[in-house]
């Protein structure tokens, strides 16, 4: 597996939660591979599984109620389901770092930049405490903060959503991780900012030749940075195919609808094109494809209501799981 | 580094409190008092004793107060003197421009103190002569065996019993009287504060530790650890305290660290249910989640990254527990279940007042219950100011 440069790879995945009101099947089946130094896209809805998918890589699933069901998850080799619970604090954070959605509340209030970024650096490495203080200030200064050696002494509400952002990057990469998630790194700051914090994870995924899953729900996002792209609908990955690929040739009606739905520069439109119906619910997915009630071919179609689709490899290295999708075989 | 302009680095959330807590006159007067009182738990033996600090018998100079202290009372000298010390240092150290510096300088003082500090009890421990001393420096005097004394300001023992003095309303001479059997009050008032204090800090100490671990442990794991924890608590809670320590000390020798063990192995319930709450509402916080993605070591994660953004309830709570325990210690003592005499502690010395002679002696209530009663008073005072300070919503723009 590791002869093709393969950093993780998951198989067959499936993440359940035990509710009151039943199974709740967050991830079910989910199988992907990232390469090293390349970019994995997940893309999906709320609530679609993906951030799930995330937890369950870091194994960070809170269990009770959380259960990694089935499935492999391959770290360089390794199986990391089957380490101990201590072998895998060694690897988060050292080996596969994470940046949150949220960077308002993901510092701890009550201690200074430097501080958090020095615990998380002599956590993994072996560092005086200068050491770590000299390489923090670093570290700052390669996510473009300005004026690292005063950012260090302050605390994190003087910071700014986008600042707060790069910090926490810098807190992910200071141990130069061989893998890092990205959680919606941009879904709460400012377009301008965005483009930012994305040019900058760009930057530092060349110069530390790290391997990046990023998890979005903004195709304008995967457009411009993943080399490949994953697409999620209720628990499922729908279809999988390089970037280019996804957005020249969709094959699933899901991403057919998504991409259908981004506005288009230049063409004059009263109403944005929308994917009838809503999302449905893990506890209660609808029977056969999970995507028929909300397709313009399913909703009419025996097969599509009664039989699931797998995700079967319709053309290279393009993956779909629809049973009209060109080249499927039936 | 020198164009860093100290006022632009952020207040950490401690100093924003402190500003705060501050701002308040009660506040600053309450602490000051509870200060003062323990100076005087401190320094008792060097304010209330029949000893001299200087005399000259026989054309030669003697320090009898000093050589009669114990090891017990340099030890707690030297453990005020290096704590004091170490405040002025952090004073000046929070003053300083370089926070960095700043902490590595603390950190070494804060070991050096505690060298010495060790260093020096096992010293006063080993070589400190116990020397009894019964001499009736007075009866010298008044003989003129002895000249040039010079005596603490209130120069009685709080151990003596001088029958033809005894039941002495407050005079010249006693201040605040004398009780039944001739001891001076203002005497045992502040020798008595060392119990009372004690008391208040060792219980509370001992009880908030047990209330911090077990309510963290509970709110962070939750599911089943916290519910058979939280059933303990609730068996806990449904004993009744005051009855099992007087339950306990029937059986036990009558001791003071009986008592402040007791107080503060019964009394964690309350802590621990504050810590489980905020540990319930900070588990899911972004930056514990952050944290064990970090890889952080569960101790890191529980005490250094959760423990300070839930602490402040229990701070609260810690302050209205140290008046609780004094309130408990002065019960008991009044009961007469609490340390053993001559030891004085001020709930004993409220019970002499009606206990002998039938008649009530107002003074040997009075004194003692006002003390207490300003004591207590003080702590809920500064548990209150502390609550406002804490409470963003009451924090006034700085």
């Amino acid at each position: 597996m590791t002869d093709n440069g393969i950093i993780l790879s998951v198989q067959n995945l499936s993440t359940f939660f035990d509710t009151e009101q039943g199974t709740a099947k967050a991830v079910q089946d989910v199988s992907f591979d990232i390469k090293k130094g390349q970019t994995l896209a997940l893309v999906g809805e709320s609530g679609c599984g993906k951030s799930v998918t995330a937890l369950s890589i870091m194994r960070l699933i809170p269990s009770p109620p959380g259960e990694i069901a089935a499935g492999k998850i391959f770290f360089k080799n390794h199986n990391i389901l089957e380490l101990p619970e201590k072998k895998m604090r060694l690897i988060r954070g050292d080996k596969i770092a994470m940046i949150f959605q949220e960077p308002m509340t993901s510092l701890n209030p009550v201690y200074t930049i430097g501080d958090q970024i020095v615990e998380a650096i002599t956590l993994h490495q072996k560092k005086t405490y200068e050491q770590a203080w000299q390489m923090a200030e670093e570290m700052l200064a390669k996510v473009h903060i300005p004026e690292p050696a005063r950012r260090m002494f302050e605390y994190p509400h003087l910071l700014s959503g986008g600042m707060r952002q790069r910090v926490m990057i810098a807190m992910a990469i200071s141990c130069k991780p061989s893998l890092l998630i990205a959680d919606e790194p941009t879904t709460a700051l400012d377009v301008t900012i965005q483009a930012q914090i994305l040019d900058l994870l760009d930057e530092l995924q060349q110069s530390e030749d790290m391997s990046i899953l990023l998890i979005t729900h903004d195709l304008g996002v995967v457009a411009q940075r993943a080399d490949n792209v994953a697409v999620m609908y209720a628990s499922r990955i729908a279809e999988q195919c390089s970037c280019m690929e996804l957005f020249n040739k969709p094959l699933h009606p899901y991403t057919k609808g998504l991409l259908n739905s981004l506005p288009q520069l230049g063409t004059r439109q009263n109403r944005l094109n929308t994917i009838a119906g809503n999302v449905p619910e893990p506890l209660n997915f609808p029977s056969g494809c999970k995507f028929h009630p909300r397709c313009p071919i399913g909703c009419n179609d025996k097969r599509c209501q009664t039989a699931e689709p797998a995700l079967k490899e319709v053309s290279k290295n393009h993956f779909a799981a629809c049973w009209y999708a060109e080249g499927y075989e039936k | 580094m020198n164009e860093i302009n100290n006022k632009n680095w952020g207040t950490s959330y401690g100093q924003l409190v402190w500003q705060q807590f501050t701002r308040n006159r009660t506040n600053l007067f309450c602490l000051c008092f509870i200060m003062v009182l323990f100076t005087m738990a401190v320094f008792a033996p060097l304010i209330a004793n029949d000893k001299p600090f200087v005399i000259r018998i026989e054309n030669k100079l003697c320090f009898p107060l000093f050589s009669t202290l114990t090891a017990n009372d340099y030890s707690v000298f030297l453990t005020a003197i290096i704590g004091i010390t170490l405040l002025f240092l952090i004073r000046r150290n929070s003053l300083k421009v370089d926070p960095f510096l700043r902490s590595a300088v603390l950190w070494k003082q804060i070991s050096i103190c505690a060298v010495i500090l060790l260093i020096g009890i096992s010293l006063l421990q080993i070589f400190t002569p116990r020397k009894l001393d019964a001499t009736d420096y007075n009866a010298m005097l008044a003989d003129s065996k002895a000249t040039d004394a010079i005596f603490p300001l209130v120069p009685y023992g709080y151990g003596r019993t001088d029958i033809k003095v005894s039941q002495q309303p407050p005079s010249r001479e006693h201040w605040l009287g004398t009780d039944d059997v001739g001891s001076d009050v203002l005497c045992r008032l502040i020798h008595g504060t060392r119990v009372s204090l004690s008391v208040g800090f060792v219980a509370v100490g001992i009880s908030s530790i047990i209330g911090i671990v077990f309510g963290a442990i509970m709110g962070y794991f939750g599911g089943k650890i916290d519910f058979l924890g939280m059933r303990l608590l609730e068996i806990m809670m449904s004993v009744p305290t005051f009855f099992l320590i007087i339950t306990i000390v029937a059986f036990f020798p009558r001791s003071l660290f009986n008592i402040m063990v007791i107080i503060g192995i019964t009394s964690w319930t309350d802590d621990a249910r504050f810590i489980r709450a905020e540990f319930f509402k900070l588990r899911n916080q972004d930056f514990v989640q952050a944290a064990i993605s970090l890889g952080l070591p569960l101790r890191s994660i529980l005490f250094r990254h959760m423990l300070p953004n839930g602490v402040a309830p229990v701070l609260v709570s810690i302050t209205f527990g140290v008046a609780g325990a004094i309130f408990i210690e002065s019960a008991l003592s009044f009961l007469g279940f609490g340390v053993a005499p001559p030891t004085p502690s001020w709930g004993q010395m409220l019970s002499t007042g009606v206990s002998t002679s039938g008649q009530f002696l107002w003074w040997l209530s009075l004194f003692p219950g006002t003390a207490i009663f300003f004591t207590v008073t003080a702590y809920n005072l500064l548990g209150e100011g502390l609550r406002d300070a804490i409470d963003p919503k009451l924090r006034k723009a700085v």
